[in-house]
């Protein structure tokens, strides 16, 4: 093995000849430059290597000719290995970033660059304090003078207001060396841990607290930290990247090393320090527009929150495989992700994030940004999902509450804050700008997302060893994005194929209420890609999220864990996420989406840390949830995670923009299918009840229920007010989910009878519904309802989808609709739920409304000139219609073939009370003969039809407007066909219900509350470096009131 | 000796008093030389021990019983590169105002002072 010694000898040897040896051209120096900065890469690697074949277990290098602790001694073990290997790599890159200012400017970057870079990896390496002292100290004085290369007032300011606070840090150390060593009489670490005894009383605590305070300083804890912010703004990013990351790597590894000595009792402070970072910087994150400062408030969260994990789990006593698995992933994830996105900001060079457009004319940088923001949001499959995931099991094993919510919420804040980048960067009014882009400034940045997806992928496989099969919905995604240059027809196709082939592989992994949802999600989803093949052109980045989307969803089904669940949870609201940004003008829509879906999500997280570990049986989690008692406050969190999911009423503010801005078959998937997964968690929710029911258990099921019944009530008056076609089917959709719920909640057996129905007829129905609008709005080239009308003679296909559509939603006979409301009647009465039943009534007939409203106008009335050589939808859009209404109509005609089954699989958990006579359903209160019921209504409704094709066999056809209309003769559509503000009246009597917008106006104050006090905050930051020297001796003095107080 | 440890605590907090309240850069500079010195004295009044010689082994100390003879050498060791150290960040830290007054816009009207701290402002939030 080569000794890690030559690393600094290289260093500082070319460090030393480089002013000799430029006289030869700066050619030769560059060489030797970047040369030395390989080799210091590859000795690390080359130790990495060692460590893995087993033939080396690092190396203790000790200095003088003295053993420690006489000299001072330097480590290279496993921990120290990867430290400065990532540090050389991250160099390595950033000196190639940094090259064309390499090349011109003066030698002394060169050599400064490669003492920073020794000065770190010095840092990770000694085990003596006072020798931490002086890499520090190196460190500090090659960065200001980096800093001070470019000499422009910004960075020069910043970088004065750096040298204040690492004066004053640098102070403190010495005083706490000098006092560590007064008391224990030595300078080496591993000496001094044993000698830690002697560190006791006032001063004891006092010379540790000046050590350890400086190195937090350093870390930059909230809000002694502006002179930080500063320097992450005003300086180039090259440079940037090297402090924000590879130093602050390097001094958060110092402080692991001097953890030991400090007493346990202190880890909790330290973890609120962190916690109180993470959360306020992503808190002022909020207000931030400028992407340099904006990440320069991201790096100091994620420092504080690799604090906050490394001390809380030291003081949980976890031990060091799960410390080094967590902080370990965070680090990693924060490491490459955030360096990279340095590098980002210096090239796209804008000084606001909304001006962001300009990425788009380089679309490889679009997918790189998309990545790091993944990544740093923690989702998955990248190093900080599992990371965050693993900590918050930790945070709810030893009931933190409080921990679990700062984290969570602060991560809200800067998945908004990133998020809001993306999209800006995705959607915001288009630029031709092109982006000026040398190789080596991409290349570094590639560098980082593939090793960052190489990590991702290698601690999904290997260390959580997921199967093939849960990692498919990302080999869908990479398989489709192969394929991204062929037409939309031929890549639909292969999403087919795809698709096809894993619901057959499903289909040999379910039974029971499994191969129910699976088939209604997979199979569902599998019917509409024909339709999205109704777009003509490319559609780039389309199929490979679909796909994605669609195994994400079908793996929910199978999840056998919590966490493969939420795996798979997550992958599909990223993938779905996608697909709405598909859609034009969709910045703030999509923004709302991503944050309530998140918001779902962590509910749904810390609902599963709360609730006991399933045992590990080869089961899926629908069977196996039952098995433990889970406690009232995990199913409240989770119960909470999935109502936001649904749109529930007072969670439904995301709902109609986000389908009304989404792509018309992006919307119906959303609607019939995504909505359908949150569907999937409640019945997860009521096996788990229905195995260990209880009052509170009782409690909650009535809450839910109401929920339930108000959302289709207030959903249902809102819909009926639309002027937005998608807006009002979105409002259809959101009182649908209530009826699901409700019906699910009522808890008996034909309750949970209807809820499936229901389920699998809301995806049909929406499905036709949604298609055929797409088809309207396609040919219109409009949403507002208004604007269309009389298009049953010009698109009579879609008419007829429509209108099979909304008798099946309303529940009239005779399409299976109608015996799905008598069965969740039925629940409802057999339950003892009058009210809720007489509320759901009403709730149906105001859909009547909605429904009246979006049959009459769209396609009856008379059709506007304009319209007059429209050509009927797509048959692309109509095939996926009709084969749902082949399905609508077997199980109207013959429910027994499918209610038979669903009973079957449901009285496993509630056992049936059902009575079955031929085609005859019997309940507690009534019969109902679903086939029976069609052949009346169809003979009722065929004597008349007949009868007036025969009267009217010989009627003139007249033209439109030949016609007298209370004594006048119209000349234009609107004064006959009544569409605009159709349901004035209605509004006068029952608008006062929805007018308040009480859930909007709350969700805007929230957020209002939430940037406000994120842009009161931050006048902490006043600019003045004297106030911040004033924040830092405050932050000290009372710290050590709260810590050592005692 | 301990009145030297009180002397060099008394020179810190003169010193980051003088850095909390100068508004003049090289006011600023100069506290945190006295800062310095302050951190300097402390270290070798620590490791000073009463009635001992310098630690340097010769004729007069032999090597195997110097340990009774001599104070502790290693603070002396340390402030020698607190000292170096010291000086090199107080160096930048002066050419660092040099450069800032350079950047100054001497043309406009209401001309802040270059030398104050209260001019350079302009990152903040």
């Amino acid at each position: 093995m080569v000794n890690p010694l030559y690393m600094f000898i290289l260093f500082l040897a070319f460090g030393f000849l480089f002013a000799i040896l430029d006289k030869m051209g700066r050619k030769v120096t560059l060489t030797l430059f970047y040369g030395v900065l390989l080799a210091n890469f590859i000795i690390p690697l080359y130790w990495i290597w060692g460590i893995f074949s087993g033939t080396t277990s690092g190396t203790e290098i000790s200095t003088a000719g003295f053993m420690a602790p006489i000299s001072i001694n330097l480590r290279f073990g496993f921990e120290e290995i990867i430290i400065v290997l990532l540090v050389n790599f991250l160099g390595l890159l950033s000196a190639i970033y940094l090259s064309d200012k390499f090349k011109k400017s003066s030698i002394n970057g060169m050599i400064l660059f490669m003492v920073l870079l020794m000065s770190i990896d010095g840092l990770v390496m000694t085990r003596d304090i006072f020798n931490i002292f002086v890499f520090l100290e190196i460190l500090s004085i090659a960065t200001y003078s980096l800093i001070a290369i470019e000499k422009n007032r910004d960075s020069l300011s910043a970088g004065f207001k750096y040298m204040l606070a690492g004066g004053i840090a640098s102070a403190f150390i010495l005083i706490g060396i000098i006092f560590l060593y007064r008391f224990t009489g030595t300078l080496n670490l591993d000496d001094m841990i044993g000698k830690s005894h002697l560190l006791v009383g006032k001063a004891g605590f006092l010379s540790l607290y000046l050590f350890l305070f400086a190195i937090l300083l350093e870390l930059k804890p909230f809000p002694a930290n502006g002179w930080a912010l500063d320097v992450y703004q005003a300086v180039n990013e090259g440079l940037v990247a090297i402090i924000a990351v590879a130093s602050s790597a390097a001094i958060f590894f110092v402080l692991y090393k001097f953890l030991p000595l400090v007493p346990s009792e202190y880890y909790g402070y330290l973890g609120g320090v962190g916690l109180v970072t993470f959360f306020f910087s992503n808190l002022i994150g909020l207000k931030q527009k400028n992407p340099n400062r904006l990440l320069g408030y991201s790096s100091i969260a994620q420092m504080g929150l690799l604090l906050a994990t490394l001390s809380i789990l030291k003081s949980f006593g976890s031990n060091d495989l799960i410390i080094f698995q967590i902080v370990g992933g965070l680090f990693i994830n924060h490491f490459l992700a955030k360096a990279a996105l340095f590098w980002l900001v210096g090239i796209v060079k804008k000084n606001d994030i909304s001006a962001w457009t300009n990425l788009r004319t380089n679309p490889s940088l679009l997918i790189f940004l998309g990545v790091f923001i993944l990544a740093l949001s923690g989702l998955p499959p990248f190093p900080g999902f599992w990371a965050k995931w693993d900590f918050v099991m930790i945070l709810a094993s030893k009931g933190s509450y409080f921990s679990i919510i700062g984290i969570l919420l602060a991560s809200l804040f800067e998945i908004t804050y990133l998020f809001r980048w993306l999209g800006f960067a995705m959607k915001k009014t288009d630029s031709t700008e092109k982006i000026d882009l040398p190789i080596s400034k991409e290349f570094p940045i590639a560098i980082s997302a593939i090793a960052l997806l190489v990590f991702s992928v290698v601690t999904t496989y290997f260390f959580k060893e997921f199967s093939f099969i849960q990692i498919l919905p990302l080999v869908g995604l990479v398989l489709m994005y192969l394929f991204g240059y062929l037409p939309v027809k031929v890549k639909g196709f292969v999403a087919i194929v795809i698709i096809s082939t894993y619901a057959i592989k499903l289909y040999s992994l379910v039974s029971g209420l499994e191969l129910f949802f699976a088939a209604i999600l997979v199979v569902g989803s599998l019917v509409q890609i024909i339709a999205t093949m109704y777009r003509s052109g490319k559609r780039e980045g389309f199929y490979p999220f679909l796909v994605m989307m669609i195994i994400a969803i079908g793996n929910l089904v199978i999840a056998k864990t919590y966490l493969s669940f939420f795996f798979q949870w997550e992958l599909m609201t990223i993938a779905s996420y996608f697909l709405i940004m598909k859609g034009k003008e969709v910045t703030s829509a999509g923004l709302k989406y991503i944050i309530f879906s998140m918001g779902a999500a962590y509910f749904i997280m810390t609902g599963f840390a709360f609730a006991p570990v399933i045992p590990a049986i080869n089961l899926s989690l629908i069977n196996t949830i039952g098995m433990k008692h889970i406690g009232i406050l995990s199913l409240s969190l989770l119960s909470i995670g999935f109502l936001i999911k649904i749109g529930s009423l007072g969670f439904h503010v995301w709902v109609p923009d986000t389908y009304n801005k989404a792509d018309d078959d992006t919307t119906s998937y959303l609607s019939s299918i995504v909505s359908k997964a949150g569907i999937f968690g409640f019945f997860l929710l009521a096996v788990a009840i229905v195995k260990n029911a209880s009052l509170d258990t009782e409690l909650l099921l009535t809450i839910i229920g109401w929920i339930g019944v108000m959302t289709a009530i207030i959903a249902s008056i809102m819909a009926a007010f639309q002027e937005n076609v998608k807006k009002l089917i979105a409002y259809s959709s959101i009182g649908q989910l209530g009826y699901i719920i409700l019906a699910l909640s009522a808890f008996n057996h034909i309750g949970w009878l209807a809820a499936l129905n229901l389920t699998l007829n809301h995806m049909l129905f929406k499905l036709m519904i949604f298609l055929a609008i797409a088809g309207v709005i396609m040919r219109t080239k409009t949403t507002n309802m208004y604007e269309m009308g009389g298009l049953i003679k010009k698109m009579p296909w879609s008419y007829i989808s429509v209108l099979m559509g909304i008798i099946g939603l309303s529940g009239v006979p005779p399409l299976a609709g109608f015996g799905t409301k008598w069965m969740l009647y039925n629940a409802l009465i057999e339950r003892g739920w009058y009210l809720q039943a007489g509320a759901a009534l009403f709730a149906s007939g105001i859909a009547f409304l909605y429904l009246f409203r979006l049959i009459y106008t769209v396609f009856l009335g008379q059709a506007k000139p304009e319209h007059k050589d429209i050509k009927a939808a797509p048959l692309w859009l109509l095939i996926p219609q009709y084969i749902a209404i082949a399905v609508v109509m077997l199980i109207s005609m013959k429910p027994i073939l499918l209610l038979k089954p669903l009973s079957e699989m449901i009285s496993v958990y509630i056992p049936t009370n059902l009575g079955w006579v031929g085609d005859k359903l019997i309940t507690v209160n009534g019969y109902w003969n679903g086939s029976q019921v069609m052949n009346v209504t169809m003979i009722i409704f065929g004597i008349p039809f007949l009868w007036m094709l025969f009267i009217t066999r010989k009627v003139q056809k007249v033209k439109q407007f030949n016609i007298v209309f209370a004594a006048e003769r119209p000349d234009r559509p609107e004064t006959t066909h009544f569409a605009h503000n159709m349901y004035a009246h209605y509004n006068k009597a029952m608008g006062f219900l929805v007018t308040p917008k009480l859930a909007i106006k709350f969700w805007d104050r929230v957020s209002e509350w939430i940037s406000s006090s994120g842009a009161t905050l931050r006048n902490f930051y006043s600019g003045n470096g004297q106030t911040y020297l004033l924040q830092i001796i405050l932050y000290f003095i009372i710290l050590y009131s709260i810590m050592g107080g005692k | 000796m301990i009145l030297t440890t009180v002397l060099g605590f008394i020179l810190i907090i003169l010193g980051i008093w003088g850095m909390l309240t100068q508004k003049n850069l090289f006011k600023m500079v100069i506290g945190f030389s006295i800062l310095d010195s302050g951190i300097h004295l402390v270290i070798v009044s620590l490791g000073y021990i009463k009635d001992k010689t310098a630690p340097i082994i010769d004729s007069d100390i032999l090597a195997n019983n110097a340990s009774s003879q001599v104070v502790d050498p290693i603070p002396s060791a340390l402030v020698l590169t607190a000292i170096v150290i010291g000086l090199a960040v107080t160096a930048l830290m002066l050419t660092y105002i040099i450069q800032l007054v350079n950047t100054h816009n001497f043309d406009s009207k209401n001309m802040k002072d270059p030398l104050s701290i209260t001019s350079y402002e302009e990152l903040k939030w």
